[in-house]
């Protein structure tokens, strides 16, 4: 994918109206380079999710401007209609708690997103097979999501997030449920899909585990976020 | 691609909606009105045909004797009970004579007095007769006068009326002696022939009336059955048909029996035919009378014709006839019936052909349109 | 695209067969219903069917015989064969009893059949089963399949003791009694003859009575208890018509000249239907309804509960794009599936225990294609809450926080 990765200048998020309204989001601004993979930091309360949700067009920002790619999203309103298409065809998410569809095998969890865009259902399933087979599970290929382990569910759930090719990722705690071993396979395989797709990836996170592990991180409080050089560290 | 989990979920998701989708096809098909008729079929026969009449009657006796006096009176005895056995000229019993006896006795007297009156006249008659004699000759001898002897003739003319009036006087108190006893006997109250006391009405001190029986007597040898047939198919019903008689005491039991006569008077209001049937031998012990009997008379078997179940026969648009079981399907053929037995076989006078194949018991009823599905027997019917 | 529908069902298909059988017992009970009624409106039918007759002619300003009762002479039906049209009268009697067979006993409407022969007169039974018509004229019965009886049973009607010599099927009664059909004589000597102790106190009576039991007339007696136990009376004369005269014209003319109550087959069909069985029939309905509601219910339910299970997938599913059709077209799709399985269950279950009912249960495919058509219907109506409530899920609750 080329362009600029995401981009979001003077975001702003606000709940209520008049005398009660609360910004959860300040005027914000970041940049995530297509190949990056950036930290989003910050306690309970701070607008993380807020932000997230915006990222992810799941809730509408109150103003700002908001670049996918070339493409401006948002600029004090929607400039796209199909934010469901959006989503699905451009935006990867990663959650907490994998979410993977329980009645879905893990190739048709990850083949659903390319079905759901008409691509046809055998396409679909090889292109989830490949990815499978880049994250290492595709001996589950045909499991259920149940009869999956934690870090194997969480690979699933990436391969799901990536399989559109998005020029973006948001992963919301992906490493909560891990033990830290776990948590750090799962930051390389981001890491590594980051660099091989071309793929802009944001990881909100409190895990102290893998916080070194970022070359840049945003630090969000109170609805501003500030930017600062991670340590880079090896994963 | 292989999916065996999958796979083993389907799989068992077909073996619960196979069976299903299965009965649910067999339920659609073989229920309602896209199901097949269940019929049983039988060929058209030839062979002989032995009708026979059903009907039901009582046993009475031919003979019954209704004894009772003649005139009014109070019964004074009666000597046999209800089962003896009497014989012919045997006194059963008598009524009171009251006053007869002692009117009998004073018509003695008079008969005794008659006879006294009459000696008496014949004294007179002979004297008469002498004086009258004598006095003839006295006048021949003109010893006497003309009127002397006139006299003693017209006397003897008297004497001899009376002597008659009194031999007329006796015979008719003799005659009044004679109705006095045949009074008297009458009161006895005498079997006519030899037979069996069936009934007895009263009893000693009763009053009967002139004409009301005392006592019934029966002939026993003179049973017989009155017998009633529906006048429907009692065509053929003739004197001398051997007929079988069950006793509705003796059910299992078959007395062999003929028809003694058809009643020239039917009933009108019941629509029945009488006839009477009697036994060929009594049977012991005797019946009782006024039992109820079932009565099969056997009509003279039919030469062979073709012949049908009558649980064949079906109506359909006011025509009568059967269903036939063609090569495509049902067929109703109209027939004519006739002669028909008691085991329910009925000739078929014109309509099918030997051997062509009719539905005889069908599931429901049955419309040319039907497919049909033959049978050894219907389901839910036994046997 | 995958059948997001096929594959949860495949996920929980124990749970979907199970309420789909359950669902499917309910809609049973409702088919059976539905044929409870068109069994007691049959069972009117067949009665007029199985009379074989056009006419029914039955005592002056009364609803006879079926509906009520009805007492006319057993002569008149010669009148009757006299009238222009008429090609067969025949006279019948129709008594409702317990008819015994050693030690147990049998709901069985009597009916009297004149003398004459099969496929002939009207009233004999128009198609047997086994064994055969009767023959004699006394003392033969023809009986139902569904009294129990078999061929050569002995049956006790009253006084007197009948053999069973053909079995019927679906000759029953306008109430669902099965029929044993004896001869016309037997019958009439049933609805009246009373039983031996009622006999004698009868002759009991008229003996005691002065009047009747004149000192000096003592033959008068023996009249007066002839004259009581003589019964020439019938309940209605069956008539069938000459082709090319209409039932109405036949009917008016007996009813002008004979002063007698005539019913043609529609008039009958309108009392046995439109008045027997009238209340049975709105209460049958009142069922059908709360059958119906209860059916709704349950697939609601039970569709609302599969959704509410699956409203955190929905989420996800809304998150990562799945359009609002394919979600609603999954929820629409599990209840008709439901309603598909719910329906076979209830029609099979339905036609294997309809012949258990002791009341005939007539199933008819237009009743199954209305029932089918309904439980859609109601499927669709029922997940049309469990649709809305997927809409509404804000795919953000899968992001949490």
């Amino acid at each position: 994918m080329a362009g600029n990765g995401i981009r979001i200048e003077r975001l702003s998020k606000r709940y209520g109206e008049g005398d009660t309204a609360v910004f959860a989001l300040k005027e914000v601004n970041m940049h995530v380079a297509p190949g990056e993979v950036v930290g989003l930091i910050g306690p309970s309360g701070s607008g993380k999710s807020t932000l997230l949700k915006c990222l992810g067009a799941v809730i509408e920002p109150t103003a700002g401007r908001m670049t996918l790619g070339d493409e401006v999203i948002y600029d004090d309103g929607w400039s796209v209609s199909d934010l469901r298409a959006l989503r699905r065809d451009r935006i990867g998410f990663v959650f907490q708690a994998p979410y993977l569809i329980p009645f879905l095998n893990v190739t048709d969890n990850v083949a659903l997103l390319p079905m759901l865009a008409n691509v046809p259902n055998a396409d679909a399933r090889s292109r989830a097979l490949d990815l499978l087979g880049a994250l290492d599970v595709r001996h589950r290929a045909n499991a259920m999501p149940s009869q999956l382990s934690g870090g194997e569910q969480q690979r699933v759930a990436i391969a799901r997030g990536l399989v559109n090719r998005p020029p973006v990722i948001l992963a919301d705690e992906p490493t909560a449920p891990l033990d830290s071993e776990r948590a750090m396979a799962v930051i390389r395989i981001l890491n590594e899909m980051a660099r091989s797709f071309e793929t802009a990836i944001i990881v909100v996170t409190h895990d102290e585990k893998i916080i070194p592990t970022f070359k840049r991180i945003y630090h969000i409080r109170d609805g501003v976020t500030h930017e600062e050089a991670g340590e880079g560290r090896a994963y | 691609m292989k999916r065996p989990i999958l796979h083993r979920r389907v799989l068992v998701l077909l073996a619960v909606v196979v069976p299903l989708a299965g009965l649910f096809g067999y339920v659609a098909l073989r229920s309602g009105p896209l199901a097949p008729v269940a019929v049983t079929v039988a060929p058209v026969e030839s062979r002989s045909l032995a009708p026979a009449l059903f009907g039901i009657g009582t046993v009475e006796a031919r003979y019954t004797y209704r004894i009772g006096p003649t005139s009014t009176g109070r019964l004074l005895r009666l000597s046999v009970q209800v089962g003896d056995h009497v014989i012919a000229g045997q006194v059963i019993g008598e009524m009171d004579p009251v006053d007869l006896d002692k009117r009998i006795a004073a018509q003695a007297s008079t008969v005794k007095a008659a006879e006294a009156a009459l000696r008496e006249a014949q004294q007179r008659q002979r004297y008469a007769s002498t004086q009258a004699g004598r006095y003839a000759r006295l006048y021949e001898a003109r010893a006497t006068s003309e009127e002397n002897a006139a006299t003693k003739r017209h006397e003897l003319r008297i004497a001899e009326t009376a002597l008659t009036a009194a031999e007329e006087q006796l015979a008719r108190a003799r005659a009044e002696q004679e109705v006095l006893l045949a009074q008297r006997a009458d009161l006895r109250l005498i079997a006519p022939v030899d037979g069996l006391v069936a009934e007895r009405t009263a009893d000693p001190g009763s009053a009967i009336v002139a004409g009301q029986a005392v006592v019934n007597v029966i002939d026993p040898g003179s049973y017989w059955v009155n017998v009633r047939f529906d006048q429907v198919g009692a065509a053929g019903l003739a004197q001398d048909l051997p007929a079988r008689v069950v006793l509705r005491s003796r059910g299992g039991q078959v007395l062999h029996g003929r028809v003694l006569r058809v009643e020239p008077m039917a009933d009108a209001v019941t629509e029945e035919l009488l006839a009477k049937v009697v036994f060929q031998t009594l049977p012991e012990p005797l019946p009782s009378v006024g039992e109820l009997a079932e009565v099969t008379v056997d009509m003279p078997a039919l030469p062979a014709a073709l012949v049908i179940p009558n649980a064949a026969i079906r109506r359909e648009h006011e025509t009568t006839g059967v269903w036939q079981l063609m090569e495509r399907g049902l067929r109703f053929a109209p027939v004519r019936l006739g002669a028909a037995d008691l085991d329910g076989y009925v000739q078929v006078a014109a309509g099918l052909e030997r051997g062509d194949r009719i539905v005889v018991y069908s599931e429901k009823a049955l419309a040319a349109h039907h497919r049909v599905q033959v049978v050894e027997h219907i389901v839910g019917a036994p046997r | 695209m995958i059948s997001l529908a096929g594959r949860d069902i495949l996920h929980v298909w124990g749970k979907f067969v199970f309420t789909g059988v359950g669902l499917g017992l309910l809609i049973g009970v409702t088919l059976v219903m539905a044929g409870l009624y068109r069994g007691m409106v049959d069972d009117g039918k067949v009665l007029l069917d199985n009379s074989g007759a056009d006419l029914w002619v039955v005592q002056r300003d009364t609803l006879g015989p079926y509906a009520e009762s009805s007492s006319i002479h057993d002569d008149l039906y010669r009148t009757i064969l006299a009238m222009p049209g008429v090609s067969q009268a025949a006279n019948a009697t129709y008594l409702t009893m317990q008819v015994r067979k050693g030690a147990s006993d049998v709901r069985a409407m009597v009916v009297g059949i004149a003398p004459g022969s099969p496929g002939v007169t009207p009233g004999w039974p128009a198609y047997l089963v086994a064994g055969r018509q009767i023959t004699r004229g006394h003392y033969e019965a023809v009986a139902d399949v569904a009294t129990g009886f078999q061929l050569g049973d002995r049956l006790t009607i009253r006084r007197n003791q009948y053999t069973v010599v053909g079995l019927t099927r679906r000759m029953v009664s306008s109430s669902g009694d099965p029929m044993v059909f004896i001869a016309l004589k037997d019958a009439q000597q049933a609805q009246f003859l009373k039983d031996n102790d009622a006999i004698w106190q009868e002759r009991r009576r008229t003996a005691a009575d002065l009047e009747l039991n004149r000192p000096g007339a003592s033959d008068m007696l023996v009249t007066v208890n002839a004259l009581q136990v003589a019964n020439p009376y019938v309940n209605a004369v069956l008539v069938t018509l000459k082709p090319g005269h209409s039932a109405d014209a036949v009917a008016e003319s007996i009813r002008r000249w004979k002063r007698l109550t005539v019913y043609t087959r529609d008039q009958m069909e309108q009392i046995l239907v439109g008045k027997l069985i009238a209340t049975s029939a709105k209460q049958i309905g009142m069922f059908l309804v709360i059958l119906a509601i209860v059916s709704a219910a349950i697939v609601a339910f039970i569709i609302y509960s599969l959704t509410m299970d699956k409203i955190r997938e929905i989420a996800v599913l809304k998150l990562i794009g799945t359009r609002n059709r394919t979600i609603a077209a999954m929820i629409l799709q599990q209840a008709i599936a439901l309603g598909v399985i719910g329906f076979a269950v209830g029609k099979i279950s339905a036609t294997f225990s309809a012949p258990v009912f002791p009341k005939y249960v007539l199933l008819i495919p237009r009743d199954s294609i209305a029932g089918f058509l309904a439980v859609l219907a109601i499927c669709v109506l029922a997940s049309l809450v469990a649709i809305r409530i997927a809409l509404k899920v804000d795919p953000a609750q899968a992001i949490g926080g």
